[in-house]
Formats: structure tokens, sequence, C-alpha cells
């Protein structure tokens, strides 16, 4: 019953809701559109939202020393988790069956664990850093937590499925990985896809005014 | 106020006795199969012996095969570890001192520790600060020692709840679960514990390079253990840690370490040569985890509800000054007179953000 449900229905409410959910986070987004700049252009935008993304992957030479752990950490779990995503075996077969139609060549077990194990512990770390650090404690809501525990969860679900002796161990990673789906258009985590266009805007707008982020 | 107190704590001695009661049963009732067992034996072995007597021309070979007087290889074509022995006996050995040593007295002990633990609890109490909390704040940890701690004591009690599922679930799920159910939690718990080892290596790595400073033990922590670290009352003196938080670090250190080197054996089990090391490894590792997790039961205790204020010290990584003195008065001293070390350890909490504010030297009452 449960199987059939997380299987059958709740996947594609889960889908439907995850995909509409961002088409209609971004057009909010465009719909609010840019504040007017009366100063005088001093430069083209564009380089300005290109350098600003490109900057955003590496942390400021002034303040690097005191934000490493949380860049290693940060890292270690965003590329751990998209690995995951993409190259996980099960994940590939799964991708090829339900979306895509063709597949592409997955990593090999032994990978499979050493990346896992490296996305957990940049996790954890950075959960760690958010609960402890003053000022990341002081400006995380609660949404900050339910995202990483969610995502903990599914990360965690999905390894305890790994022998794939029973289908009540891949029923419970699906239906924490629908929970994820419905949760994310509505969260945080919208930053997995609003980032770069979060950075673009930011860099175009000093950039016009003649200022490198 | 006093009288909401008195019924909080009477409310929370009751839930504690239920705790007691409710650990005992569950520590006590897997342990009856055993005592029906140990009896039915007996009566075997009585019987075993008037068989025993009667010649039998295939004893010899038997006992061979059995490995019960020396270890014997035969031989074989086939090539590998343990090829040439027919019935290995070290596998036979490991099963019968992980049934009938390891998990009925490991329960005990870690029952024992537990139980000692919520007696001490209920005679003693909570051990508040002296005169209470003064609102002085001195810097005790910094973010890193803060992190490497919660990241060893998250990883660790997953592991401990997943490897105290696999040693004992046999006798406490299966009853719950059935062992279809069992199966498939047992499974997941071994995929989790296998996955999150490799992890308790970087944590016990981090724990020795952040923690090592201060505990080095001296020749001061020997009165410390005289006195019984003042658990039964009476001041002792102590510096930054005390003699038993020294000993906490050495166990983690030590038996962490024989966790995380019998945790690969075990794991790399292909590449390991023979049985017997892979049972020497399951006993290391199966000792070495039941005396880290009853120990840390007494940890978390003193942490926690056992002495008031010590929590600050991993949370937000600053102690009250009448902390510091009851129970490191040498450090605090050190600290009070030491505007230096007070503003290098303010330094250390990286943001510089101390919550309550950094005490400064003379500003602490009674110095």
């Amino acid at each position: 019953m449960f199987e059939q449900l997380v299987d059958g229905i709740l996947w594609d409410i889960a889908l439907v809701i995850f995909f509409v959910g961002i088409l209609w986070r971004i057009i909010d987004v465009l719909r609010r559109g840019t504040r007017r700049d009366l100063s005088v252009p001093r430069n083209s935008g564009v380089p300005g939202a290109i350098m600003a993304n490109i900057r955003g992957f590496f942390p400021r030479r002034e303040i690097a020393p005191r934000v490493r752990m949380k860049v290693i950490a940060g890292y270690m779990f965003h590329l751990g988790l998209l690995i995951l995503l993409f190259f996980a075996a099960p994940h590939v077969k799964f991708i090829a069956e339900h979306i895509t139609g063709f597949s592409w060549a997955a990593m090999p077990y032994w990978a499979f664990i050493v990346t896992a194990q490296v996305a957990f512990a940049g996790l954890i770390l950075l959960w760690i850093h958010r609960l402890l650090h003053p000022v990341t404690r002081l400006i995380s809501r609660r949404d900050d937590h339910v995202g990483a525990i969610l995502v903990f969860l599914v990360m965690l679900t999905g390894c305890m499925a790994l022998a794939e002796i029973s289908s009540e161990l891949r029923v419970f990673h699906r239906f924490t990985v629908e929970l994820l789906m419905i949760y994310f258009p509505f969260s945080a985590l919208m930053h997995a896809i609003m980032f770069v266009p979060s950075r673009a805007y930011s860099g175009a707008t000093f950039g016009r005014r003649g200022v490198n982020l | 106020m006093a009288a909401e107190n008195r019924h909080n704590s009477g409310r929370v001695r009751k839930i504690v006795l239920f705790c007691v009661f409710s650990l005992l049963v569950v520590v006590t009732v897997p342990l009856i199969p055993y005592a029906i067992d140990a009896y039915a034996v007996a009566g075997k072995q009585a019987s075993v012996e008037k068989v025993a007597a009667l010649e039998n021309p295939a004893i010899n070979l038997w006992n061979d095969v059995r490995q019960r007087n020396e270890r014997t290889q035969g031989l074989t074509q086939v090539q590998g570890v343990d090829s040439g022995v027919l019935i290995n006996k070290a596998g036979e050995d490991w099963r019968r001192f992980r049934v009938e040593q390891l998990v009925p007295y490991g329960a005990w002990f870690m029952g024992g520790i537990l139980g000692a633990i919520v007696l001490y609890y209920l005679l003693k109490g909570t051990q508040m600060m002296p005169g209470g909390p003064t609102g002085v704040r001195i810097p005790r940890t910094t973010l890193n020692q803060r992190t490497a701690h919660w990241f060893t004591a998250g990883v660790f009690w997953l592991l401990a709840v997943t490897g105290l599922i696999l040693l004992y679930g046999r006798f406490v799920l299966i009853p719950i679960l059935g062992s279809e159910g069992f199966a498939v939690t047992a499974s997941a718990c071994k995929e989790m514990h296998n996955l999150f080892g490799p992890l308790f290596i970087l944590a016990v790595v981090a724990m020795f390079v952040l923690f090592i400073k201060g505990n080095m033990y001296n020749l001061g922590d020997l009165k410390w253990f005289a006195k019984g670290g003042g658990m039964f009352g009476g001041h002792v003196s102590a510096g930054r840690f005390n003699a038993g938080e020294k000993t906490w670090f050495w166990l983690v250190i030590m038996f962490g370490s024989a966790l995380c080197v019998s945790g690969l054996l075990l794991v790399l089990a292909a590449l390991v040569p023979g049985r017997e090391v892979l049972s020497l490894a399951h006993m290391f590792h199966g000792i070495s985890a039941v005396l880290l997790i009853a120990v840390s039961f007494g940890h978390i205790y003193l942490g926690t509800v056992g002495v008031e204020g010590t929590l600050d010290s991993m949370t937000t990584g600053s102690v009250d000054a009448a902390w510091a003195k009851a129970h490191h008065d040498q450090w605090y001293a050190e600290m009070m007179n030491d505007s230096a070390a007070v503003e290098a350890a303010d330094q250390e909490q990286g943001s510089g953000l101390v919550e309550g504010g950094v005490a400064k030297p003379g500003q602490a009452p009674g110095v």
C-alpha cells in the first residue's frame, strides 16, 4: 500500500510541485524586475555579472583564513551531493528508466562510498558550524535547519538502502526524496538554482557603477 | 517558585526511576535464554561424557577436522588463505566469545555504569555553581574545538546505535520486529556503520590535534584521583583540564584508535590474511566500543545534568567565572591574572563574539 503510494501518486505529485514550484519562484523573481539605476553607467553590466559568478566560487583573500573550514566543507558537501545525484549507479538507472530514456557511465561502488563519506562529512560540518558560530546561529531560520535535516535524511536513507536487499529501504529513500522535492521550491534550498542569477544581478549592478565584486 | 522546583525535581526523579526500572528489564530479559541454555547444556554434557567413553575409530580424524588438539592443515589444489582447513576453529571461537561473553558482559557493564550514574544523580542531584552564575564569561573552547567535538559526538553515536543494534538486535529487536523486520534493520545499520566508520577516523585525528594541548598528565592529577575528583565532597584543585577530563581524552584517543584500526580490518576483510586476524579485530572492536559507550554515559552526564554550567563550554565556547573557579581554579587564576591569555582565547573564538562578555583581570568576584 505504502509502496504503491510512494512509487505512484506521491511521486507524480512531488514531481509536479517540484517543477511548477521552481518555475513559479523564478517567474516571481523576474516579475519583481530591477530597481532603476539613475546613475550614468561606467561600464557594461555583463562582465560584472560573469565575474561575480566566477569570484563567488572563491573566498576573498582578506577573510579566507577565517572561512577556510566553511569553504572546504561547502565544496565537500555540494560537489559530493552533485556527483552522487548524477553518477551513483542506482540513480543513473532510475533516471534512464523514468526520465531521460538513456543512461551514462555510473561510478564504481568504491567511488560511491568515498563520495558519500565526503558529502556526509561536509554536510555535518556545515550544520554544526551553523549551530555553533554566533553569527550564523543568529541569522539561521527554521527553514535552514529543516532543509539540512531533509537533505541529511535523503542521503542517509539512500545509504541505508545500498545493499538493495529489500524494497522497504528503497521505498523509504524514495519517500524522503519526495518530501525534499515538495519542500525544495518553498525553501532556501532554492539557492541550488538561484545562486547564478543572484550573483549575476549583484555583479551587473555593481559592474555598471564601475565596482568589481 | 521553590515549590515548583521541588515538584519538578520530584517529577524528574520519578522519570529517572522509571528509566532505571525499564533499563533493568531491558538488560535482564535478554539474559533469560542464556540461563535456560546453560541449564540444558549442563544436562547434555553428562550424557556426552558417557558416549565419549566408547572407542570410535574415526575420532582422531574428526578431532583433526575440528582442530581440537592442534591446528592442522590438509592438502588441496585450491590456492588461498585457509583453503586447506576444513572447519576453521577460529570462527567457532569467535562466535562463542561474541555470544557467551561480549553480548551478556557488555550489556551488564553498560547497564551497570548507567545504573550507577542514575543512582549518583538521585543521591546527589545536579552540582550547582557555588553562589550562582556571576555573568562574567571566560573563553574556554575555540570554534574549531567545538566543531570537532560535536562532529565526533554525532558520528560516534550514529556508530554506537547502529553497532548496538547489530550486537543486541537479535535478542532485543527480533521479538519486536520479527526476523524479516530485523533483517532489513540490520542491513540498513550495517551499511550506515560501514559508511560512517571512516569519518570517525577523521574525528579522532581532529580531537587529538585540537585537544592534546593541556591534556598531558602531571603530578597534581594524582591528588585529583586520590580525592575522587571531588565527586564525594571537598574541593579538588585543577588546571584547564582536570584528571578526569584528561582520562576521557586519552580513552577516546586510545580506544577510538583501536576502533578505527579494527574497523578498517573488518571492512577490508578481503585483504586480511586469515580468519584469526578478523576474529581478533572483532574482539578488539567490540570491547573498545562497549568500554567507550559506557564511559561516554559518564561524560554526557557530567557535561549536561551532572554539573551546572559545563555544557556552555561546548555550546557558546565560554564558561561562567563561578564555574571556572569551582572546577578549574588554577586555570581560573591563570586567566584572571593574564590579560594576554584572555585576549588570545577571545581571539581564538574566531569572531570574537563571546556571549555575556569576556572576563578581564580583576573583574571576577573573589579574585
